[in-house]
């Protein structure tokens, strides 16, 4: 009876640890893109992933990086522990401690310190910087596994080696080393995995053009995370699975213990050698990939899911510069990075009021026209509203343009809706979706107050601050681009989206419906632009002409379907219904009722940033 | 000096230097950062800011749900590890193979993957719903995150005290047995202070990144709950590295506390205690 008592608490753990894992591996042959909804089976997502180059690379780079990494911190580790081991006790607990510290601190103090460290000495982050992070932290963990072997050991065989006439050398690589070899294998198996698992620390100390499967993934949580990652993770996990089973594969019988510790070492360094050896042959089959018609580089940094991917394709093969294509998540994030000099970029696609604070804080170099024949195709009303934030158009160049509004589901929701009082209405508690960032959660709060967007009066302030905490109750989540997936999936009721994302939506779930409401709202343009530090202005300049081209510009529109102020494009569109859509191109009425965001100063910025983290540290209940 | 001490310094001289330049060094950037104001002035403002109810409340709900998860996890694993201990299959690489393999699986996707399952009309919810039963409805709560937490971090709680249970030796348990203790007062006089050690270094590894996520928060609790990771991480996204680091070095000293506190609980953090014992090499060595 107990037993099986045992057998089912197990069991049930087990079950605990693995029934997210279950989910993941379900999804990788879900025909649907969204995680939780099955659709029928398919295997197509194992095919597109090898011709998937993000994450192809990714994984790439993840490896390597896990790879370099466990080998610098187990060889340092190694080098650590047999020299700890000899110092006198005093210093060998100091050093411990320290080399404890980055295990025991929180993962996100150590992350900010390399951070902190490398912006302040005034390294831009590259491979390098978080490499040397990685290795930091893995050798804790590598140290863990390999000290205890060599205290256990005896010293008195290395001695005997030496009178026996070995060399220190020899004596080191024949008896000290094979008996500390189980530990070493450990420690480095140990730093694989940790190095690979993390997220963190990379998010913060990584350059530009670096993407790991981590931090890939965080980018597209927002969105979605596409299936494909679901396929390789599927792939990954089995294949550990399948190298972890060889290791272990060990007969029970305690009588057969000498020769099966024995075996179990040719087992593990059998499956030791096949994981590097899957590693390499997994890096040499992607970057044999890479083409050969290359002649520069070119760093891209845009909005999540803010473009075809195809795109990014046709400009490396018309162009011959490879794209490291990049997402941020916010424009006050991707100002972080920037200015801090943290990772460079060539091009960046920031909104207005950002693309004002960058000229206002002297981040971006002026464009040069001539080599953008393609502006022609840009709409002069865009290019005239653009001098709001951007005077005589010296800096930017429109991308793409929209409005924030209400998007809601007409089966929940069997009033008129036309105003934001909707989503403070205690009716919807629990049904409602606000933005997480800053200006369009005030957006929101100052248009239903009937103050303009871009207030610095600290009254008004208030009073939206006041209003948005007595929202909070009603909220369902606060989020960014997840508004999409879960107004599809019907978890909400109503929602606050950028236009953009609404036609979309309807094509996913007809009954959502998107509206500007009457007390006004936001209208925005989000536009290229070219940091100072950027190492390759000509390339930057390409690519902007060439996102201005009609026929770009409109797949760039049939994928993503946010607003193109591109005219020409504009008139390839073939659906009817889309070309005059008044969510896509809504009319002077909509228009003359909304407001562009200005960019407040750094005290203004300020400003906002402490209310916000009031409503965001306010009671939900 | 002797010769032998001389060659020892030298080579342990990449790893100082390395220790000191990677480890000490970021920290001290961090005290200058946290006590600094944008202009490299020396201010108190950024550690004095917590006492501001935003932060101050911030981490009020961080101290509690990482306690809760912590003795959650602690409640979990102990049991198992002593299960484990029992059965024959408490060989150490089933127990690396059962809690190191789910790692694999990448963190981010298996916290996002419980966002799926507990999400309204969620996996959960589909199950619930075929047995007529109610929604769960505990995504974006603190439920929701202290499941995240208990999660991602249960393995660190049952590796250590795993690794110190089964170096217990039989006889000392079966001595209690024989001087007729029952089961209940050999586990409570001896299985468990003999394994303080293990449940030490099992509530540092919990507490810590509990403490301190900004992600489970994030992807669990809809952005309705900041944790004082969220804090930290929103600060330095928002360009405000002083008061993150000035933030970040309150959260150090809660995590000095901690540690202080478990090492008490056992004199001394056994430096293994994380370590899978491994009795084949043992056979071999001695």
């Amino acid at each position: 009876m107990i037993k099986h008592l045992k057998r089912i608490y197990m069991g049930l753990v087990i079950l605990f640890l693995y029934l997210p894992i279950i989910v993941l591996v379900v999804s990788s042959f879900n025909n649907s893109k969204i995680l939780g909804k099955w659709d029928g089976f398919t295997l197509d997502w194992y095919k597109e992933l090898f011709n998937n180059a993000s994450i192809m690379n990714a994984l790439k780079t993840t490896l390597i990086l896990a790879l370099m990494a466990s080998v610098i911190a187990t060889a340092l580790g190694t080098l650590a522990s047999l020299t700890i081991n000899k110092m006198k006790r005093s210093t060998r607990s100091v050093v411990m401690s320290i080399t404890n510290i980055p295990m025991l601190n929180a993962e996100i103090v150590t992350a900010l310190a390399f951070m902190l460290l490398f912006v302040g000495l005034g390294i831009s982050l590259n491979f390098a910087t978080v490499l040397i992070a990685h290795v930091t932290f893995c050798i804790p963990y590598a140290l863990l596994n390999i000290y205890p072997k060599v205290r256990q050991m005896d010293n008195n065989m290395y001695e005997a080696a030496l009178d026996l006439g070995a060399s220190s050398a020899q004596a080191f690589f024949k008896v000290t080393l094979p008996e500390i070899m189980p530990g070493i294998m450990s420690g480095f198996l140990m730093s694989f995995t940790m190095s690979l698992d993390d997220f963190i620390i990379t998010h913060f100390t990584r350059g530009s053009g670096i993407d790991t499967l981590s931090t890939k993934i965080y980018t597209e949580v927002r969105k979605g995370i596409k299936p494909e990652m679901y396929a390789l993770s599927t792939l990954l996990f089995v294949t550990v699975f399948v190298l972890l089973l060889l290791i272990n594969r060990t007969p029970n019988e305690e009588k057969r213990r000498k020769k099966l510790a024995k075996g179990k070492k040719s087992h593990a360094t059998l499956a030791m050698g096949m994981c590097i050896v899957l590693i390499i042959s997994a890096v040499g089959y992607i970057s044999f990939r890479d083409d050969s018609n290359y002649i520069g580089d070119v760093y891209v940094y845009n909005w999540g899911e803010y473009i075809d991917p195809e795109v990014i394709a046709l400009f490396e093969e018309e162009t011959g510069y490879k794209v490291h294509y990049e997402e941020f998540e916010t424009n006050e994030e991707m100002y972080t990075i920037i200015a801090n000099g943290a990772r460079n970029y060539d091009v960046i696609c920031p909104s207005d009021y950002m693309i004002e604070k960058m000229i206002d804080t002297d981040l971006l170099a002026p464009l040069d026209y001539n080599a953008i024949p393609n502006i022609k195709n840009i709409g002069s009303e865009y290019m005239e509203s653009a001098t709001g934030f951007d005077p005589g158009n010296r800096y930017s160049v429109p991308y793409c343009w929209g409005t924030v509004g209400i998007c809601y589901n007409t089966t929940m929701i069997d009033e008129e809706v036309n105003s934001w009082s909707i989503l403070f209405d205690e009716k919807y508690s629990g049904s409602i979706l606000m933005q997480a960032s800053v200006r369009d959660a005030y957006c929101v709060a100052l248009s239903y107050l009937g103050y303009s967007i871009n207030t610095l009066d600290e009254m008004q302030l208030k009073e939206a601050t006041n209003l948005l905490i007595s929202q909070k109750p009603l909220v369902q989540a606060y989020v960014i681009d997840q508004v999409r997936d879960k107004m599809i999936k019907n978890t909400a009721a109503l929602s606050v989206i950028y236009s953009g994302e609404a036609i979309y939506m309807q094509e996913e779930n007809p009954d959502l419906e998107y509206v500007v409401p009457d007390e006004g709202s936001n209208v925005w343009i989000d536009g290229w632009v070219i940091p100072k530090n950027s190492e390759n202005k000509e390339a930057a300049l390409a690519w902007i002409n060439f996102m201005c081209d009609p026929n770009i510009a409109l797949m760039n529109f049939n994928e993503i379907t946010y607003s193109t102020p591109n005219i020409a494009a504009r008139d390839l569109i073939e659906d009817e219904y889309i070309r005059n859509s008044q969510i896509a191109f809504p009319g002077e009425s909509v228009l003359s009722r909304c407001e562009v965001y200005n960019y407040l100063g750094k005290d203004g910025d300020a400003l906002y940033d402490g209310y916000w983290t009031k409503v965001g540290t306010a009671a939900s209940e | 000096m002797n010769k032998a001490q001389k060659r020892n310094a030298l080579l342990s001289g990449p790893y100082i230097f390395w220790i000191v330049l990677f480890i000490i060094i970021p920290l001290l950037f961090v005290f200058y950062y946290g006590f600094t104001d944008g202009n490299g002035h020396f201010t108190m403002d950024n550690i004095l800011s917590i006492a501001k109810p935003e932060y101050y409340k911030a981490l009020v709900l961080s101290l509690v749900l990482a306690v809760i998860s912590t003795l959650i996890c602690l409640l979990i694993a102990y049991p198992l590890a002593l299960i484990l201990r029992n059965t024959k299959i408490s060989k150490k690489n089933f127990i690396i193979f059962v809690f190191i393999l789910p790692m694999w699986m990448n963190f981010l996707l298996r916290t996002y993957a419980w966002q799926a399952i507990l999400d309204i009309n969620g996996v959960l919810d589909s199950f619930l719903a075929m047995f007529g039963l109610p929604s769960a409805n505990i995504i974006n709560t603190p439920a929701a995150i202290v499941l995240g937490m208990v999660y991602d971090f249960l393995p660190f709680m049952v590796l250590p005290i795993h690794n110190v249970l089964v170096k217990i030796d039989d006889n000392t348990i079966n001595a209690a047995r024989d001087l007729g203790a029952n089961y209940f007062q050999t586990l409570r006089k001896v299985i468990i202070p003999l394994s303080y050690a293990g449940i030490s270094s099992g509530i540092i590894m919990v507490f810590v990144p509990s403490l301190t996520t900004f992600v489970i928060s994030d992807i669990l609790g809809g952005g309705k709950l900041l944790l004082i990771g969220n804090i930290v991480e929103n600060k330095v996204k928002a360009d405000n590295l002083n008061l993150g680091a000035g933030l970040s070095l309150i959260l150090m000293i809660f995590i000095v506390i901690n540690m202080v506190v478990s090492m008490k609980m056992d004199s001394g953090i056994e430096e293994d205690a994380m370590l899978p014992t491994d009795k084949s090499s043992k056979v071999g060595g001695k």
